[in-house]
């Protein structure tokens, strides 16, 4: 309990229209406890609740039921803001302001000192690469541009806990890389990453550990490596070999009664994990899945 | 509109507003707390109890700073989204309105309200619009777009932002209106032909109070009435005793003006309007109708006028208002004696007037505290308390009670205030002086004239020459001449002095030929012995006083001027005339068989003007307080709901505010006749007058009733909660009239009514928006 940085029981969401009445319940009953230090990646298909999560331990949103604490204050409570960085899904920032002012805005409303301010920007516009756009107006930006910015905003207190909505969607492919190699320093300065992402090839690389929601609910929870490890199969990685190889290899196979060999590239695991847990779902609905019938699954 | 400043009450004005902001943090708290427990139980009281904390919280940890920062981004987006381009329309609006407007013809002071009201007209009707657009169009904007996503999640308080907004929109138009403003000045300077800018004044009214002394000397509240449908002025008919007496408090140098010369002088200005019961082309149509102002001290008038308001008591009132105390107590032992014999002579009204107007003589004098008069006040007060009694008594009786009625003991009191006026008549008649200053007689010009030689302007020296009549004489020639005497400036070897005569010229500014006829008549006194020489000063033989013994001689005509101008005195305005920062002011019509009408705001003391620019940038003060408290408005209503509906709410508060909340409050009170809301409807539907009633059973009776309460209910919650627009565009109406605005009594008013709306919108907004779900759909 000591180093949880988010603790949520029971955290539930009914959306409800003018008149009270029930929409959708876009979170059902969830649990889960983030750990000081870890990068935690919220997955799941579209609309299954992961933004919906995120508002609600931002205060955004107020829960139907449950309990949550983050950074050890309720949710609801404005100064753990103080502490933290947040990456909407999409930029929502002033589109009047340019690059500089936009840094500059955020930066007061954590009453830091100009010095400070000024300090801070820099850093963090040459950190996303932006030292060219900085006085233009954000409604110039290109969406990359834009989620650039937004990551800047985001950590523009140095914030020990950072929550990004999909922070890769929208990049480059180096951008893309960048921000991996962001929540990977982020990690290593101590700092605490909660993300969500369809890029299920960037979770793998950054992510400690990952929940993956369905409708609502929790289908999945805990490491990675472990999750994708599957126990009734070996993997073996070589060099690309020539067919005559790979003829040998299966030979000194068949000896020893492996017969079903394949021969293929490397895929992301984790997409294959993705499909079939929400595929399952769709057929069992309110049931979650233990690490061993994910890895017991094998690629069905 | 009237430039009648009604006080402004604020004591009154703070406590309805504690206690409504009371009420409203009662409902406020009331509201969710039964909402919240109703849902959830105790868990809903912690949860109650949990927000409550946080909110206080927030209002105890706003931060200046990051307030700062959502003011300039405010200011930044209305810079950026070309919120001034309202200057653009501005401007254009003013190059072609001067197309409409110049009509060089017209009176110099309509041209400069004509242009002064089309100026701030438009000023507030542009920037109006704009502003309840923007104010209300903001936030749910900002919340649609979710850039305010991206702010509450830092650590910005949702009441800062609620500040942020209003104090960032509120500077834009700040300095929207200040260009404006100083276009507006340039426009205004330029624009008005050349020989109406005379007219661009800010005139500084000392108002007074009003009330009337009708043709058989009664004061009255009112005068008569001739019918007009509003009846707001009252008249007099001319050449009869009646009146209108204004009376003016503080009164000191600072009401004075200088003239060309440097002289210092008292202006009256006037817009009294003439009836006429004549027709056709008599001469006194062409030449207007005349007025006269006295201006007098009038202690007498004072402490006994209300003893005139009944029939039976006039004799003694007229007594005691010409000074004639034992005339008045002999008046006064005649009543007593009809009250003893036959007490039923006299109507309830006369033993009404009766007690009523002792009462009043008695507070005056008991008030005064002349020396040598002692307990003569209370003695009238005494009596008037035993007169109460009957009153009371009679109306009883009236309701068919049956009662002694106490008229002995009132006789009784009666003779023993009979007794103390004969008693004090040489104390009385020594110290309540009257004094009357009459000022030659003018033209009143009205609005429609265009005859040169009338005048509204009434310029009157400081230092009063005019003629004395009789009791002024005496008392001026008492009091100067036992002034030197007392200094021993009259007798020389026991003789009058040889130089008197032109000492007396140079002192008491008399003609040389009263100086003589004074000295003359003084020698003669001193030889036949009604005059002693007593320690080289000189003294009244019998042991009277100077006034006593000068009065005697003016009465007795030996003392009449030979100079063809009267006895003509001088007198100081301020010192002699406004004593006590108290200047009454009478007014009479000259004319016979016309009428002057005049309601209290229609005579004013003039001081110095204040530049016309002083009066114009307070009025945009007030104009920028309007526009302020739309903005407060509408960014809280924005709070809850989408901007066209936010926009709907504000517009429809500003339009009620500014043209109904007055009938709201009047009809509350009762002012406005009629019957009630349903009740009307009913009786329109009818074809019958409210005298009528309504033609209905009398169930149906009871519920309509009952639904005008329940609807006077709604109005009086509604009168609380809409903000009193008027207020704002008095300051207005004051420029456009030439007038300065009154500080206390028009401008802080407005200063408090945004202040007023302002503290609970902002904690009333600041929950709005940290209870509410930040989405977007
Ligand atoms: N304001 C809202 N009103 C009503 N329903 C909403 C609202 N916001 C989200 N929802 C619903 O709640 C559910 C969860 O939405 P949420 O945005 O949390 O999904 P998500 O997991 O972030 O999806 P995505 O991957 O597309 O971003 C969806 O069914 C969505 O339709
Ligand atoms: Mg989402």
């Amino acid at each position: 309990m000591s180093n949880a940085v988010i603790e949520i029981r029971n955290l539930s969401k009914i959306y409800r229209d003018f008149w009270g009445r029930k929409k959708v319940q876009a979170v059902k009953s969830l649990s889960m406890d983030v750990m000081k230090g870890e990068v935690f990646g919220l997955l799941g298909p579209n609309g299954s609740g992961k933004t919906t999560t995120m508002k609600m331990l931002l205060g955004l949103l107020f829960p139907t039921s449950g309990e949550m604490t983050i950074l050890g204050k309720p949710a609801a409570d404005v100064t753990k803001n103080e502490r933290i960085g947040y990456l909407p899904e999409e930029s929502y920032l002033y589109r009047f302001l340019n690059a500089d002012e936009t840094l500059d805005f955020y930066g007061r409303l954590f009453n830091m000192s100009a010095a400070d301010r000024a300090r801070r920007a820099d850093e963090l516009i040459e950190m996303v690469g932006l030292g060219k756009a900085r006085r233009r107006q954000l409604k110039e930006y290109s969406k990359g541009m834009t989620r650039r910015i937004g990551l800047a905003q985001a950590l523009i207190n140095d914030p020990d806990l950072v929550l990004l909505d999909e922070p890769t969607s929208g990049l480059d492919p180096i951008g893309t890389r960048e921000m991996k190699d962001l929540i990977i320093q982020l990690k290593a300065q101590g700092k605490t990453v909660v993300m969500c992402s369809h890029q299920l090839a960037d979770v793998q690389d950054v992510c400690d550990r990952i929940a993956v929601l369905f409708q609502g609910e929790l289908k999945v929870l805990g490491r990675v490596d472990e999750l994708l490890e599957l126990r009734n199969e070996m993997q073996m990685r070589t060099p690309a070999l020539s067919e005559a190889a790979m003829a040998d290899v299966r030979k000194v196979l068949e000896k020893h009664n492996v017969t079903n060999v394949e021969f293929s590239r490397p895929r992301a695991d984790l997409e294959q994990l993705f499909l079939r847990t929400v595929r399952e779902s769709g057929e069992r609905p309110g049931r979650r899945f233990s690490t061993e019938e994910v890895a017991a699954g094998g690629r069905g | 509109m009237d430039f009648d400043v009604r006080p402004y009450n604020f004591t009154s004005a703070t406590t309805s507003w504690l206690t409504l902001l009371g009420i409203l943090a009662v409902v406020c708290l009331a509201l969710p707390l039964v909402v919240l427990a109703g849902r959830g139980g105790v868990s809903g009281l912690v949860e109650f109890r949990r927000g409550l904390w946080s909110y206080l919280e927030d209002v105890f940890s706003l931060s200046f700073r990051r307030i700062l920062a959502l003011t300039s981004l405010t200011l930044k987006e209305a810079v950026r989204r070309k919120a001034l381009l309202v200057f653009v329309l501005f401007a254009v609006l003013l190059m072609f309105a001067g197309w409409f407007m110049t009509d060089s013809n017209e009176r110099a002071e309509l041209q400069v309200s004509v242009h002064v009201t089309f100026l701030l007209t438009a000023i507030s009707w542009l920037l109006l619009p704009a502003l309840i657009f923007l104010s209300c169009w903001a936030l749910p904007e900002d919340i649609r777009i979710r850039s305010l996503h991206t702010v509450v999640t830092k650590p910005a308080r949702r009441m800062e932002i609620v500040i942020g907004r209003m104090a960032g929109l509120g500077v834009v138009v700040a300095i929207l209106l200040g260009v404006m403003g100083l276009i507006g000045q340039f426009w205004l300077s330029r624009r008005i032909p050349e020989n109406a800018r005379s007219a661009l004044q800010c005139r500084v009214p000392l108002f007074g109070e009003l009330y009337f002394i009708s043709s058989e000397g009664q004061p009255q509240e009112t005068g008569l009435s001739v019918g007009d449908i509003w009846a707001y002025r009252s008249h007099i008919p001319g050449n009869s005793r009646a009146r209108g007496v204004y009376v003016f408090r503080n009164v000191d140098e600072s009401a004075l003006t200088r003239n060309e010369k440097g002289e210092e002088e008292l202006l009256l200005e006037c817009r009294f309007e003439a009836f006429r019961t004549v027709k056709g082309s008599e001469s006194s149509i062409v030449k207007g109708i005349s007025a006269q102002y006295t201006l007098s001290v009038n202690p007498r008038e004072e402490a006994f006028g209300m003893l005139a308001q009944s029939e039976a008591t006039r004799p003694v009132a007229d007594a005691l208002r010409e000074g004639q105390y034992n005339t008045a107590a002999a008046e006064l032992k005649k009543l007593t004696e009809r009250i003893r014999t036959a007490p039923g002579e006299l109507r309830p009204a006369d033993y009404f007037g009766l007690h009523f107007g002792m009462f009043v003589s008695g507070t005056v004098l008991d008030n005064r505290k002349d020396p040598g008069l002692g307990d003569l006040g209370k003695l009238f007060i005494d009596a008037a308390l035993t007169g109460e009694g009957v009153t009371a008594a009679l109306q009883r009786q009236e309701g068919g009670e049956r009662v002694e009625i106490p008229y002995e003991a009132f006789a009784a009191k009666l003779d023993v205030v009979a007794a103390g006026l004969a008693d004090r008549a040489a104390v009385l008649m020594e110290t309540l002086a009257r004094m009357e200053v009459p000022l030659p007689s003018f033209n009143v010009s009205e609005y429609h004239d265009l005859d040169e030689t009338s005048t509204n302007l009434t310029r009157v020296p400081r230092r009063l020459r005019f003629v004395a009549d009789y009791e002024t004489l005496g008392r001026f020639l008492a009091a100067e001449i036992g002034k030197k005497n007392e200094s021993g400036g009259v007798l020389a070897d026991g003789v009058l002095k040889a130089s008197l005569t032109e000492e007396l010229v140079r002192d008491l500014k008399i003609s040389q030929l009263n100086s003589e006829r004074l000295v003359a008549v003084l020698g003669e006194q001193l030889t036949g012995g009604a005059l002693a020489v007593d320690a080289g000063r000189l003294k009244v033989a019998d042991g009277r006083s100077w006034y006593a013994f000068f009065d005697d001689l003016i009465r007795r005509e030996q003392l009449v001027s030979e100079d063809t101008d009267g006895w003509m005195i001088e007198k100081d305005l301020i010192k002699d005339l406004a004593a006590q920062g108290y200047l009454r002011v009478e007014v009479a019509c000259i004319n016979d068989q016309m009428y002057l009408g005049m309601a209290r705001p229609d005579l004013f003391v003039r001081k110095a003007d204040q530049p016309f620019w002083v009066g114009y940038w307070k009025a945009m003060l007030s104009i920028l307080l309007m526009l302020l408290l739309i903005i407060v408005l509408g960014v809280t209503v924005s709070c809850v709901v989408k901007g066209p509906v936010a926009l709907l709410f504000t517009l429809t508060f500003f339009l009620v505010g500014q043209f109904f909340h007055d009938f709201m409050i009047r009809k509350l009170a009762g002012v406005e006749k009629g019957a009630g809301t349903v009740e009307s409807a009913i009786l329109i539907a009818q074809h019958r007058n409210p005298e009528v009633g309504m033609d209905v059973s009398e169930t149906a009776m009871n519920v309509v009733r009952a639904a005008d309460q329940g609807l006077d209910g709604v109005l009086r919650v509604f009168s609380m909660i809409v903000p009193d627009f008027a207020v704002f565009s008095r300051a207005s109406m004051y420029v456009e009239n030439r007038f300065d605005v009154p500080f206390r009594d028009v401008l802080l008013p407005s200063v408090v009514v945004f202040l007023g709306f302002l503290i609970p919108c902002i904690l009333i907004a600041g929950a709005l928006l940290k209870f509410r779900e930040l989405e977007a759909k």
